[in-house]
């Protein structure tokens, strides 16, 4: 008799251990694939740099004719000096993985460091260190495109004897917009979402008297789970951003309307997980609470209310994932411009937006995309580390034990 | 403790499976079809270059059982089967897979140029009405940028952003005096761009040097197909916040399309050629319109068909 | 005297002010949730139905009957062509749910269980944070995943069983990327509900002698039903309603069921999401069609894994 029953935990136990050694397995795979993808891109300049970068358009000012600059500087394999013109281009990556033609050395009498500006700006331009040629382009034959290499570029330079125009950037392709965008999504959806979805989850739970009415708003809200993001998306387009149109200083699809489309997906989220940690609160609370002569509004926001507190915070987690993980919806109601001026009037993109837009480029750019990928996980983990400490220390001040 | 190796050894079990060494290349298997799904500009590029335009809109007449992937999927893909036969834009290609050659002729940005190499679709461009612009400074930008993708300095950086740019000798310079608004500082206009995605890295390159020389405007890129690039441009009325002032569009404009659209209102900025792919164990090199269409009639089921040719 | 009672009474209307504006406006935020279904479907049945009450600009109106038993997603040339039909997709899409819920299912309710009552606590504290961040993964990355290591582990795997599988892209391989992205879901719901079972019933059952194993799955699983089946539903969500992340793995099947699972497929939404960018007309219309379909599909299985919640009973802890 003990053998069997033995026996039989035996085998519950080790399908619960294998259970969560899938559990673990699998998601270790996936961190590693996103690390192990992503790891090469990632870097400071990602985050705090633009993504746009500025062009310059420049042309040679009183120039006499190239000279001779000899340097005594070491260059490496992948730089390639031009003696005749005094800069040292490289083939390099850019923050978003793309091969550039590097500015790496640009000799002091260059005639690169005085340009004249084409464009409609009057200051005059110099060829500095870390810019990117995109091409020189020359009156007597074709012009030399970044996407040849520096090796041919200084090849070809080093042929002519002057240039028509010559296309340099800054570097961009950083993120900084989209992350204070996700920022600013988190915090307005969740500013929305919390109040009107816990405080569904109160009624339905506390005041809702138990008929037809309140099983039907119920399986209403239940049905809203299914819906693929992209209607919401759409539905977004079609009735939060004239709302907000109307009533705000915006002029197209914003962030705000953005929040108030996430905040429609969370709300079965929110409200079923409260649901759920409200009904583990035992009716004695409630009743001890009427008894001592509070009124239904006491109890429920300071008895019952911080009772469910953990749920609560569970259902928030969850909800911040998926406002940060939600991206075919944002594609719909506010589109996929990358900004770095953001503003809640108007419209930019979430990281995962960017990810997005960086996936629908020909040919994808998996490797960003992971290190996006490794850059949210890493604001998730530091919100959540941070929501988690502070509700431990606020339960501790209202004395509420759990666990 | 038992548990836990009992665990381990499940998980190693399962990792030998998917530790299998490469075989090498039986042409007895069948070709596995890839596609793009029928609103894809590549499909139809690819099907009519290939002879094949009846597949170009519909699936009915593909063979059994092809099996629809994105553009990155596609590249994925042909990474693992062996079997499999797919295409891409040339400027998606890389050492990852194997492209072939097309009746004989490499798949090269020159021999696009010198017409040799058959495969490839059209960049369009379209923008809006003359007049229906919130400004005509705003109108005036966009005629400059139109002028602007004839000139041979769009020329490069469409050919530095992997497309093929149609031969022009204009140079921006020569004609800059006809736009004077690129003289003047336009960084309080706002332009938007939009429609296929397949262009949105050449289009923002070209954007990008523009700005430069007409006054650095704001340029804004929302691309989301190359179906809005008609969208967005004729029928949305400036005052819905998705209307665009140019839209690129990776396929010709179809002749629903071009109702009511003046010809200086749309043209053609760019190809786009197409490689035929497959696995890199796979022995073919090259491979002709005629082969094509047989696999992806389904005439040719297996690889020992078109091995043997 | 008097005096007191009236305060006493007006005291007592005035708590019964509070309260019943406080019920009144909670019930308005509960209405407004629930009117949202409302709004969606109101958008997508503009666009939708019109494919079967109008012409479609020559084309014809697109057959009810045939639309929803037909099987193949369309005869005939795009935008030439009105007959189109979802049949086999509603079996397809129903079938890799339920396999991808077959999965997860168990795998996320015994992680719970693990984290909540056998793990230790420092273990557990991590594995929880571990799956809640997984959770915030865009589902992008995941299909990537997919696309990039479920595919290569498939088409390996079928190589050895000897069917030549399409580079992967099958059935199994759209389940395990499910199945993947729900765990994350249900592991964490059902463990609020696990944790929120009472001790005392715990206790009460180890002190009548039974194993803890015993006590985890017949007390404490039990008690938690609830929550546990709420996981469940809001999983069976997430799958039904996921578009991205399989339409990177599943390969597109445009005709014919298939129950083979090392064959291609399609889904709902991944035939909704397909080229929903780039195209116009009746082609684009139609996909609102598969949207009401969609949603028609949710809340038959919403309404059926209610039922069975209803039948299995709700544990009462009060």
């Amino acid at each position: 008799m003990l053998n069997s029953r033995r026996k039989k935990d035996l085998i519950l136990q080790s399908i619960t251990y294998m259970a969560s050694f899938i559990s673990l397995f699998v998601l270790i795979s996936i961190l590693l694939f996103v690390f192990l993808n992503g790891f090469k891109l990632l870097n400071m300049d990602l985050i705090t740099h633009n993504f746009e970068s500025t062009s310059y358009i420049a042309d040679l000012k009183d120039f006499t004719g190239p000279g001779v600059f000899n340097t005594n500087k070491d260059f490496d394999d992948h730089t390639y000096y031009s003696t005749k013109w005094g800069i040292a281009l490289s083939d390099s990556e850019n923050l978003m993985g793309h091969t550039i033609v590097l500015v790496t050395y640009v000799h002091e009498d260059s005639p690169f460091n005085d340009l004249r500006n084409k464009g409609v700006a009057t200051q005059d331009l110099m060829l500095d260190v870390d810019y990117e040629i995109v091409r020189i382009a020359f009156d007597d034959g074709p012009s030399a495109l970044s996407i040849q290499g520096a090796q041919n570029m200084i090849q070809v330079l080093d042929t002519k004897t002057t240039f028509r125009e010559l296309e340099y950037s800054t570097s961009g392709g950083g993120i900084r917009g989209s992350i204070i965008t996700t920022l600013y999504l988190i915090g307005l959806t969740l500013l929305i979402a919390l109040p009107v979805g816990v405080g569904a989850a109160l009624y339905l739970n506390e005041y809702a008297p138990k008929n037809k009415f309140t099983k039907a708003l119920r399986n209403l809200i239940e049905t809203l789970t299914g819906v693929p993001s992209i209607i919401y998306g759409l539905m977004g387009l079609a009735l939060f951003v004239p709302i907000t149109i109307s009533l705000t200083k915006a002029t197209g699809a914003n962030l705000i309307s953005g929040a108030l489309t996430l905040s429609v997906i969370l709300m079965p989220v929110i409200i079923r997980t409260t649901e759920e940690s409200l009904k583990v609160v035992p009716d004695d609370y409630r009743h001890a609470s009427l008894a001592l002569g509070g009124n239904k509004t006491q109890t429920t926001f300071k008895i019952v209310l911080p009772s469910a507190f953990s749920g609560i915070l569970t259902a928030t987690l969850l909800a911040i994932g998926r406002i940060i993980g939600e991206s075919a919806a944002l594609v719909f109601a506010v589109g996929t411009a990358i900004k770095d001026h953001v503003s809640i009037y108007d419209k930019s993109t979430s990281l995962s937006v960017h990810i997005w837009a960086m996936m629908t480029d020909e040919p994808a750019n998996i490797e960003l995309s992971t290190t996006i990928a490794i850059i949210i996980l890493v604001i998730v983990l530091s919100m959540n580390l941070s929501i988690k400490l502070i509700s431990k220390r606020l339960l501790r001040k209202y004395g509420v034990t759990h666990e | 403790m038992r548990k836990i190796f009992l665990v381990l050894a499940l998980a190693l079990s399962f990792s030998l499976a998917a530790c299998t060494s490469g075989s090498s290349f039986d042409d007895s298997k069948n070709i596995t079809v890839y596609t793009r799904d029928t609103t894809s500009g590549t499909r139809a590029g690819f099907m009519e270059g290939i002879g094949f335009s009846a597949a170009a809109g519909s699936d009915d007449v593909l063979v059994e059982g092809f099996v629809i992937k994105d553009n990155t999927g596609i590249m994925t893909s042909m990474g693992t089967d062996e079997y499999g036969i797919g295409y891409v834009s040339l400027s998606s290609l890389n050492n990852t897979i194997k492209g072939l050659n097309f009746e004989g002729v490499a798949p090269t940005v020159a021999n696009v140029l010198n017409d040799t190499y058959g495969l490839k679709r059209p960049f369009m461009w379209m923008v809006r009405d003359t007049g229906d612009y919130e400004s005509t400074e705003i109108d005036q930008l966009v005629k400059a940028f139109v002028a602007f993708l004839g000139t041979t300095d769009a020329a490069d950086i469409i050919n530095n952003n992997g497309a093929i740019a149609l031969q022009t000798t204009v140079t921006w310079d020569s004609i800059k005096a006809q736009h004077p608004i690129t003289a003047r500082n336009n960084s309080n206009v706002t332009l938007r761009f939009g429609g296929s995605d397949s262009i949105q890295k050449v289009a923002q390159a070209l954007t990008q040097a523009f700005s430069a020389k007409a006054g650095n405007f704001v340029a804004e890129h929302d691309h989301t197909g190359s179906g809005d690039a008609y969208k967005r441009t004729q029928t949305i009325g400036l005052s819905d916040p998705v209307s665009k002032h140019v839209g690129f569009s990776s396929r010709y404009f179809k002749d629903t399309e071009k109702v009511g659209v003046a010809t200086s209102d749309m043209g053609q900025l760019a190809w786009d050629a197409i490689v035929a792919i497959v696995h890199k164990n796979n022995p073919v090199t090259n491979i002709t319109a005629a082969q094509l269409k047989a696999i992806y009639d389904g005439t040719y089921t297996k690889w020992s068909d078109v091995v043997s040719e | 005297m008097q005096s007191k009672i009236h305060i006493k009474q007006t005291q007592k209307r005035h708590n019964q002010w509070l309260d019943n504006a406080i019920k009144y406006i909670l019930m308005g935020f509960a209405i407004l949730s629930s009117s949202f279904i409302f709004i969606i479907a109101g958008v997508i049945m503009v666009k939708g139905v019109t494919p079967f009450i109008t012409n479609n600009g020559g084309l014809g109106r697109v057959n009810l009957a045939d639309f929803l038993t037909g099987s193949t997603w369309l005869i005939g040339e795009s935008f030439n062509s009105n007959l189109y039909a979802v049949g086999f997709l509603i079996i397809s899409t129903l079938f890799i749910a339920f396999l991808s819920l077959l999965i997860s299912f168990p795998v996320g309710v015994l992680t719970a269980l693990f984290i909540a009552k056998i793990a230790p606590k420092k273990l557990a504290e991590t594995l929880r944070t571990v799956i809640e961040m997984l959770a915030s993964i865009p589902s992008i990355i995941y299909g990537l995943f997919g696309a990039g290591i479920i595919l290569k582990l498939v088409y390996d795997f079928s190589t050895i069983l000897g069917f030549q599988s399409k580079g992967g892209n099958s059935i199994l391989s759209s389940v395990l990327v499910l199945a993947i992205m729900t765990i994350p879901t249900i592991a964490s719901i059902s463990e609020v509900a696990i944790r929120s079972v009472d001790k005392s019933i715990e206790h009460g059952s180890l002190a009548l002698g039974a194993s803890k194993t015993q006590t985890h799955f017949k007390v404490v699983l039990t008690s938690a039903k609830s929550g546990i089946f709420t996981s469940a539903i809001l999983g069976i969500g997430r799958v039904l309603g996921e578009a991205t992340a399989v339409s990177l793995v599943a390969g597109g099947r445009r005709s014919g069921i298939n129950f083979n699972i090392l064959d291609t497929t399609s889904t709902l939404t991944t035939m909704m999401l397909e080229g929903m960018k780039e195209t116009t007309g009746l082609d684009y219309d139609i996909r609102f069609s598969v949207g009401i379909v969609l949603m028609i599909v949710i809340l038959i299985t919403n309404f059926t894994l209610n039922y069975i919640k209803r039948k299995v009973g709700n544990v009462d802890v009060k």
